[in-house]
């Protein structure tokens, strides 16, 4: 897992965080449900990267639709004022599928 | 914590109304109201206004309730349920019954107003699942 956040000089960049996660179990419909019921409690924009795709974590269909399997990896992004604690929670919930 | 908007599955068959009940309470949350209409009062294949009534009547908590028609009938009977008893805060969605149900409850459990809940459910037709 690793975490970054942006320092760039010019701007008052909104904080930025990601964390890679190696799936312990596909990311079927009940793991789906959980992370999109998660990703709904934060202000910040959040993105799951998937195989070349990006989707928003809010939308349960989305994210079934990914078709992520057991030991492939997705990458959680968010970007805003609860970055850090989205991606930390996000990442927790996939790491801890079943 | 705040109530949540309730959903009604509206369908001919009571065995689908309340097998994707259960679907979309292990996906979403059994903390949001989900309540099945299927088929007729004597439980034939078909739809009940008591039954849609009553269903709408158990799935309000105060924050609104979306009902999800399968098809045919169940458009009608719902529209007409809805026609007797106009309510703001009660409306019906065009949405894939399945994916729009699931839609519909796992934004309802994160606490969603209806108009969330109910573009949620709209939505779905644009995910596809391949």
């Amino acid at each position: 897992m690793s975490a970054s956040s942006d320092t760039a000089p010019h701007e008052t960049a909104a904080p930025r965080h990601e964390s890679t996660v190696v799936l312990p179990a596909d990311l079927h419909a009940r793991p789906a449900g959980k992370l999109a019921q998660a990703a709904g409690q934060f202000s910040s924009a959040v993105e799951l990267d998937h195989d070349g795709r990006t989707v928003n974590p809010t939308g349960v269909l989305a994210v079934m639709a990914l078709g992520a399997t057991a030991g492939s990896t997705v990458v959680v992004r968010a970007e805003g004022a609860d970055a850090e604690e989205a991606v930390a929670t996000l990442a927790g919930l996939l790491a801890t599928a079943e | 914590m705040t109530s949540s908007v309730g959903i009604v599955l509206v369908s001919h068959s009571a065995d689908l109304a309340l097998g994707l009940r259960g679907v979309a309470q292990q996906i979403g949350s059994d903390t949001v109201p989900v309540v099945a209409a299927g088929g007729t009062d004597d439980g034939r294949i078909g739809t009940s206004y008591d039954l849609v009534l009553e269903a709408v009547r158990q799935a309000d908590q105060g924050a609104g309730v979306l009902v999800l028609p399968d098809l045919g009938s169940s458009v009608l009977t719902t529209r007409t349920v809805l026609d007797d008893h106009p309510r703001d805060d009660v409306r019906i969605v065009d949405a894939p019954f399945v994916e729009g149900t699931v839609a519909a409850v796992v934004t309802a459990a994160g606490g969603a107003d209806l108009d969330t809940v109910a573009h949620a459910a709209e939505e779905a037709r644009h995910v596809r699942k391949l």
